[in-house]
């Protein structure tokens, strides 16, 4: 009921807004001031990381006077009290800043994917919601224990469950949900995938990132698709500087070019491929039945164009491409078709966009386009063969105002999305278990599930929001997101509201709560016409605590009801008859100051769901209830060293207790205790990593080796079976695990 | 994917006994003699069965009950014969057959699926059996498999070598399905019609050696061996 009230609330607040906003925007009413005081206004511009933003732009709104930034973001410019400043800067997002004295402290900018909030007055920016927090490319690479990978860099994250080895195709599991119900978008647009089958490593190297923006819930209208929570990759962009760089290690090598072509391009590119293929066919014994007829393998590239086009106009082309695969026969006998395994998974995404500003009006326009191929064969029977072709046209227009309405710094965006997408699929599978439901018994003749056609899916979003100041300290977004899925010809009405109170200088308070849908697009949910969307409604309570420059301690508590869970129905098809909750609380501390980078995380989550109706209530598969994680780099003159500690629960499992000879079919059918009643117990893990630079004459090079588990922690994380289910044996986590590499920068 | 990263985790591990020794305790094969039978007639039910630090076994289920069609459950005749120590499935008359295929919606003249559950070992063994009612059908002939390229005799005693890698072949037809069983050393491909053992140093040197073969329709039969390594 208070949900219900809670959103229709919110559907009156945002229709207001809606209607209102344009026609105050447009005809504003400013209070004159009755004497004209002018003041020496001076500041500094930072980038979310507390970087100096240098070349920004600085000026008065409604006047040609403006001044540009040193090369420490600092400024001064003669204004009116009571006045309007505006900060523009190549690649962020335009921000506005009231002179209210001679001392502005710093202004932050963020960059075109952080829209919605413009100004944030001394110290980083704040998270994109309550608990969200972000890393950049240096970062990355400096978290020891993740080999510089972005999918073991996101287990630090707070609310990431954390595991050896990545969960699910996305990589990333966030209170404790199922990993298809977050998203993994790079530069604004969904991937498929997130790593690779072998090496577990992200199909982007942390090389081509500029920054990793983690949202765990709460996130904004301008994301959709997700009942969980986000994790947002910017991919890099040339700098000013041209450089060409290779990279090596056990697993992969890449080389990276960026810089710029001419006054107003600049160019990114990335290639990478295994290493790992080369030596694993040593790897394995004479005596195992095994024959790597195509040794696992896999490509990425990346490829970034920036283009400004004229003051107002700049020009994005990207590109990322992957590539991964793999086949083996389990014998020795390459011709044993029954014992074949073959998988290929590859995609490719262009995406050109526009960005145009004009004063107070921005606007964002994107075409892009994703060709995916995911093709599995097991033996002589069970395949899939799935090709997806989509196209998405995407628009967002902001508008900014210093006041409106009795509001000010006033943010007003709209924007619409389709998403069409062409799904030529060719299945012959067993029918896949759903979140919870152990494996069923292995039949490699077992194709119950069986189609072979063409399926679109048209998909129409739109959304709009207003973020503005009610009070020099409160600041409130909201919004609303309408989501048209058309394979289920479904609307999802999606409100979503965001309260932020500064209540001390050094301690602001944010509420925030919404609701969100995931469309049946996960495997075999796409065959299914009439499943509908899961739905959540999240609500998350923060609190943000700055003592001073590069600290920054964030708390946050969460509710989130799931609803419309896509279960098996008793009948065996699919339906939308599950719930589930996920309760939690998140701690992230962290500083960034001179040459030091530490990061420390907790988080508590409790998960879980009821399959249908007068079904018992269940853990969720991935839920874990703590998460700790305390990393520290430091970094001066060529060395940096660091190390990372981990403490997390072990994961929910569903014990076998006996099975059921099939002497037909020759087969044992396994018989199990109540779904996800046992789990594995705690792990922890040091990590330890150092790097080196040296000059060898015009290259400058950096050798790192990271090590995981250095003392060699091994837990159990689950338990395999044998064939009749009477035994079963300990998988433990993985013992110690280094990692070389060689960066070489030209 | 996980399940198959999983599977093969679990194949790899040395703590799992592998589906070919026959040093554990499970049930290998039912069978039904014969596997399809005609309204009226009768079938034989036997099993065979491995057992952990013992040899192998070939012998009727302490319990025999009709899971499913429900309709046949009290039409379809269970005995113990005392005299054969065997139990004796008796097909009900062509009247029951005829409302067992409406109720799961068959043919006229498709037959009929009795599956039957059976147990040993005070119930720790459990397995489904599925007889074909309506129709007449044997077991299949097992045929004389080879070791080394040699046709193994059925009393024979063999002798492989250690560290040797030993061919084992048996001809059959394209839907059959092979299995390759033993407690004296290791098989590779134990489920093909071609498959090799080898005994490393530390396995038993004296065990036993089966081949079971089932074809398409419910057939079954098998094989056995002492087999020991020099």
């Amino acid at each position: 009921m208070l949900t219900s009230l809670r959103t229709v609330r919110n559907a009156v607040v945002v229709v207001a807004l809606i209607a209102g906003v344009p026609e105050a925007v447009a005809q504003p009413t400013p209070e004159a001031p009755t004497t004209v005081v002018t003041v020496t206004a001076s500041g500094r511009v930072i980038d979310r990381l507390g970087r100096p933003v240098r070349g920004a732009f600085v000026k008065i709104e409604g006047t040609e006077d403006s001044v540009t930034t040193d090369k420490d973001g600092r400024f001064r410019i003669a204004a009116p009290l009571g006045s309007t400043l505006v900060f523009d800067a190549n690649r962020f997002q335009t921000s506005l800043a009231g002179v209210t004295g001679e001392s502005l402290g710093d202004i932050v900018m963020l960059t075109i994917a952080q829209t919605g909030e413009t100004i944030e007055v001394a110290g980083e920016a704040p998270p994109a919601a309550p608990g969200a927090a972000s890393l950049d490319r240096g970062e990355l690479q400096r978290v020891p224990g993740t080999g510089g990978d972005i999918v073991r860099a996101l287990t630090v994250m707070p609310g990431v469950v954390n595991l050896q080895i990545p969960l699910g195709y996305s990589g990333v599991v966030i209170r404790g949900a199922s990993p298809q119900d977050s998203k993994v978008l790079i530069d604004d647009f969904e991937v498929p995938v997130l790593f690779h089958n072998i090496g577990f490593r992200a199909i982007v190297p942390a090389e081509a990132i500029a920054t990793l923006d983690f949202i765990p819930g709460g996130f904004d209208v301008a994301y959709g698709r997700a009942s969980s929570g986000i994790v947002n990759l910017t991919t890099r962009q040339g700098g000013d500087q041209r450089t060409e760089q290779a990279e090596v290690s056990f697993i992969d090598g890449g080389l990276i070019a960026q810089g710029p072509a001419g006054d107003r391009t600049r160019y990114m590119f990335a290639l990478r491929r295994s290493t790992i293929d080369f030596v694993l066919p040593a790897l394995i014994p004479d005596s195992v039945d095994l024959s790597l007829t195509t040794v696992p393998r896999y490509y990425d590239e990346q490829l970034r164009i920036d283009h400004k086009l004229s003051s107002a106009w700049n020009l994005t082309f990207a590109n990322i491409g992957t590539d991964d695969i793999f086949e083996l026969v389990a014998s020795k006998n390459e011709d044993a078709k029954d014992k074949r395994f073959f998988n290929r998974t590859r995609f490719i995404r262009n995406t050109a966009a526009a960005r145009w500003h004009e004063g107070a009006w921005t606007a964002n326009l994107a075409l892009s386009n994703l060709l995916q191929e995911f093709t599995f064969e097991l033996g002589s029977n069970q395949f899939i063969t799935a090709k997806l072709a989509s196209i998405t046209p995407r628009v967002e227009v902001t508008r900014t105002a210093a006041s409106a309405a009795g509001l000010s710094q006033v943010v007003w965006r709209t924007g619409a999305e389709m998403q069409i997408g062409r799904n030529s699929i060719d299945l012959a599978l067993p029918v896949e278990p759903r979140e919870g439901e152990p494996m069923p018994e292995f039949d490699p003749k077992d194709t119950s599930s069986r189609f072979s056609g063409v399926i679109y899916t048209p998909d129409f979003t739109t959304w709009t929001a207003i973020t503005a100041n009610m009070d020099p300290r409160i600041r409130v977004t909201t919004g609303l997101r309408a989501d048209v899925f058309g394979r289920s010809d479904e609307l999802a009405l999606q409100p979503r509201g965001e309260l932020s109170i500064k209540l001390a200088k050094q301690w602001t308070a944010r509420l925030a709560a919404g609701s969100y849908h995931r469309p049946p697009e996960f495997q075999s949910e796409v065959l299914a016409k009439s499943l509908k969307s899961e739905a959540s409604t999240q609500t998350i309570a923060g609190v943000q605590y700055e003592p001073r420059e590069g600290i920054r301690v964030q708390g946050s508590l969460y509710y989130t009801d799931r609803t419309s869970l896509i279960t098996h129905d008793p009948d065996g098809t699919l339906g939308n008859n599950g719930r589930g909750t996920s309760l939690g609380g998140e701690l992230l501390a962290t500083y960034r100051g001179g040459p030091w980078f530490t990061w420390l995380s907790y988080s508590y989550s409790h998960s879980t769901r009821v399959d249908s109706p007068g079904q018992p209530e269940r853990l969720f598969t991935y839920d874990q209830p703590h998460s700790l994680n305390g990393a520290a780099s430091w970094k001066r003159g060529k060395w940096q060293l660091g190390g990372r500690f981990q403490l997390y629960s072990g994961l929910p499992f569903t014990p076998a207790v006996g099975s059921v000879f099939d002497s037909d079919r020759n087969l044992y059918v396994p018989l199990y205790a109540e779904p996800n009643s046992e789990r594995a117990p705690i792990h922890h893990q040091l990590d330890l990593r150092i790097d080196r630079t040296w000059k060898l004459g015009p290259v400058a090079l950096t050798g790192f080796i990271d090590v995981q588990n250095v003392y060699m922690n091994r837990s159990v994380v689950t338990y395999f079976y044998g064939y009749d289910y009477s035994q079963r044996t300990a998988f433990e986590s993985l013992p110690i695990i280094p990692s070389l590499g060689l960066r070489g920068v030209l | 994917m996980r399940r198959l990263v999983i599977l093969a985790l679990a194949a790899c591990s040395g703590d799992l006994d592998p589906p070919w020794q026959l040093d554990h305790d499970r049930i290998i094969a039912v069978r039904a003699t014969p596997p399809a039978i005609v309204a009226g007639a009768r079938s034989e039910i036997d099993g065979f069965l491995a057992v952990k630090g013992s040899a192998t076994v070939q012998q009727p289920p302490e319990a025999v009950l009709v899971i499913s069609p429900e309709s046949l459950a009290s039409v379809v005749t269970l005995d113990l014969d005392l005299d054969s120590g065997k139990w004796v499935v008796t097909a009900p008359g062509e009247a029951q057959l005829a409302a067992a295929r409406v109720e799961l919606a068959l043919g006229p003249t498709d037959p009929v699926p009795l599956q039957l559950g059976v147990s040993y070992a005070g119930q720790t063994l459990v397995a489904v059996k599925t007889l074909r009612l309506g129709v007449a059908a044997d077991n299949p002939v097992l045929g004389q498999p080879s070791m080394n390229g040699t046709p193994i005799a059925d009393d024979a005693d063999l002798v492989v070598g250690t560290l040797v890698d030993v061919p084992l072949s048996l001809t059959v037809a394209d839907t059959d399905e092979v299995m390759w069983l033993t407690s004296c050393g290791t098989l590779h491909d134990h489920d093909e019609p071609q498959a090799r053992l080898q005994v490393e140093k530390d396995d038993p040197t004296m065990g036993e050696f089966a081949v079971v073969l089932r074809d398409d329709a419910g057939g079954v039969a098998w094989r056995v061996w002492k087999i020991h390594a020099e």
